[in-house]
């Protein structure tokens, strides 16, 4: 295995029910150090993915190493490297917040002070005896955050942590995640439904929709498709002549002249200059880009 | 060593539930009917006549061994599944690094301590109820009579291990259903079957019927058979925590 990797999945697929295939190939590529953004709408098999990934189903085709060991021979020593929340908060609602974490510090096998270590770290230090019950829902899900970070893991794995936090928390959020790639190094798998909440953050994106991985690599090269999906709106005295013009640009004909695929402004200007070179009338020269928002829609609702 | 890890946490998330006030109320309730039955001279005291002080324990016994500790068994089984549950910490639980064994034997034993101190507790329930018997009743000179620790002894054991067939098909079916109505219907209807087979229909088929066997302590017909239904249901007993956990283990437990 790539030592780079931390997280590899091969040809990953997964049914609930007979006939119903909910993920198809997932070749799943999780680079050390990286944040990874798994994006995908509601019921694409995100948090199916994730939960393999945990040994919480069991893979019935295709194959999960992290850390470099197969996740069904080593599970137990993989977990321990691992913190998690997967979806909802998953806390103990009679408990406070230090109880909560105290369950599972044995288990984790991490010292006393490791739990006021991850309050601090979450703001939550200062909870006392108010249980979990009582606590917002934001403060749920920063007290799940708390569970996830207490074994100091390598690999941190959040399942929409963002559900439920106001704009305030999605930026203190943000801000946490950041600190712990940066600061400990943590390798962090963070899934959410929406690109404009985790753009902000992530080095790597995989975009998965009905099961399918749509598109998997650095955010630069998800950039760099964005451009190459980006259009330069043109209408000239002559369309007719401008269409033959620039026939290599592969334009396309629209109701009020037509459109090109472009990368750069450089390539818009020169498009220009060709244009009036050939002594026709520029009316119109419309750059649009295509954001990242709208090619996540354009790549998910392109195979519905 | 991991297994003290798991048992050691499946205490701490009983802390601040009902469960130990629950143990402690239901093992109460014989004691303290049974206590106002003697302090308003009710029928008890003249039941328990020639030799009270082992009578008052074969008496607690039986009336708590019948009804309220089957009862208590199959609802404390059920409430303490629920806390994962209710709380929505399955996938917590399973993606610890901690073996399915350890999680399944720890919630196990967590529930078998809640059994034990409901009999303890029972006991010493009606140890009071015996000195409030002696000193309410003088006549009866309740303490100064011999008392059979053999017998007490054996019957608590016999009620225990009896108990154990019941007690892991619950664990069972708390394990298997979210809701908390399935198991406890299905339990009460059981044991309710159970206490007809044994008293009203006076069945053969109560040698193997697991919601049966509580009785058996308790009716001198059936004392001959105390060693083979002891046996029986320490074989169920395995059976059903083996099955039990395969079907804990391949089941997808994410929520």
């Amino acid at each position: 295995m790539d030592q780079q990797l931390i997280v590899r999945t091969t040809g990953l697929t997964y049914h609930y029910s007979r006939g119903v295939q909910t993920l198809h190939n997932i070749d799943l590529r999780v680079e050390r150090g990286s944040i990874y953004g798994f994006l995908g709408p509601n019921g694409s098999g995100k948090t199916t993915t994730l939960s393999l990934l945990l040994g919480l189903l069991g893979n019935q085709k295709g194959d999960i190493e992290i850390f470099g060991q197969h996740l069904h021979a080593n599970r137990e020593a993989i977990l321990g490297r691992i913190g998690s929340l997967i979806e909802s908060p998953s806390l103990y609602g009679h408990l406070t917040a230090r109880e909560n974490l105290e369950v599972y510090r044995s288990t984790y096998g991490v010292p006393a002070s490791r739990v006021e270590e991850v309050l601090e770290t979450v703001g939550l230090a200062d909870t006392g005896k108010k249980v979990a019950k009582k606590f917002s829902l934001g403060m749920k899900q920063r007290l799940s955050i708390a569970l996830a970070l207490l074994p100091n893991p390598e690999l941190l794995i959040l399942d929409e942590p963002s559900n439920g936090l106001d704009p305030a928390g999605i930026i203190e959020l943000r801000a946490l995640v950041k600190k712990l790639n940066k600061e400990h190094g943590m390798t962090i798998l963070i899934s959410s439904h929406l690109l404009g909440e985790i753009e902000k953050m992530v080095s790597h994106v995989g975009i998965i929709y009905n099961g399918r991985m749509l598109f998997q690599g650095p955010l630069g090269d998800l950039h760099r498709f964005q451009k190459r999906g980006s259009r330069l709106f043109i209408r000239t005295s002559d369309n007719e002549a401008a269409y033959q013009l620039l026939h290599e640009h592969e334009p396309e004909m629209t109701p009020a002249g037509m459109s090109v695929a472009y990368n750069d402004d450089t390539q818009v200007a020169a498009i220009n200059r060709r244009l009036t070179d050939s002594q026709l009338d520029v009316y119109l020269l419309h750059p649009k880009e295509t954001d990242l928002e709208q090619l996540f829609i354009d790549l998910t609702s392109a195979r519905s | 060593m991991k297994l003290l890890t798991a048992l050691r946490a499946e205490l701490l998330k009983t802390k601040r539930t009902s469960s130990l006030y629950f143990t402690l109320a239901t093992a109460a309730l014989v004691p303290a009917i049974f206590l106002l039955n003697v302090l308003t001279n009710g029928g008890d005291v003249a039941a328990i006549g020639k030799d009270p002080l082992n009578t008052i324990f074969k008496l607690g016994a039986e009336r708590t061994g019948l009804v309220f500790f089957p009862l208590f068994v199959i609802l404390v089984c059920t409430l303490l599944a629920q806390i994962e549950y209710r709380n929505n910490t399955w996938k917590q639980v399973l993606a610890a690094p901690q073996k399915k064994r350890n999680i399944f034997l720890a919630k196990f034993l967590n529930i078998n301590l809640l059994i034990l101190l409901f009999l303890a507790a029972n006991l010493l329930l009606t140890a009071l109820v015996a000195v409030v018997t002696h000193f309410m009743n003088p006549s009866l000179h309740v303490l100064q009579h011999s008392f059979n620790w053999t017998r007490l002894f054996t019957r608590t054991a016999n009620t225990y291990v009896t108990m154990l067939a019941l007690c892991t098909f619950q664990f069972w079916l708390a394990l298997r259903f979210r809701s908390f109505i399935v198991p406890t219907g299905v339990g009460f209807a059981l044991w309710f079957t159970g206490m007809m087979m044994s008293f009203e229909f006076q069945s053969s088929l109560v040698d193997y019927f697991p919601y049966s066997f509580q009785a058996f302590p308790f009716i001198p017909d059936f004392q001959s058979k105390m060693t083979q239904i002891n046996l029986t249901s320490l074989g169920y007993a395995t059976v059903f925590l083996l099955l039990g956990f395969l079907d804990f283990r391949k089941r997808r437990l994410t929520s």
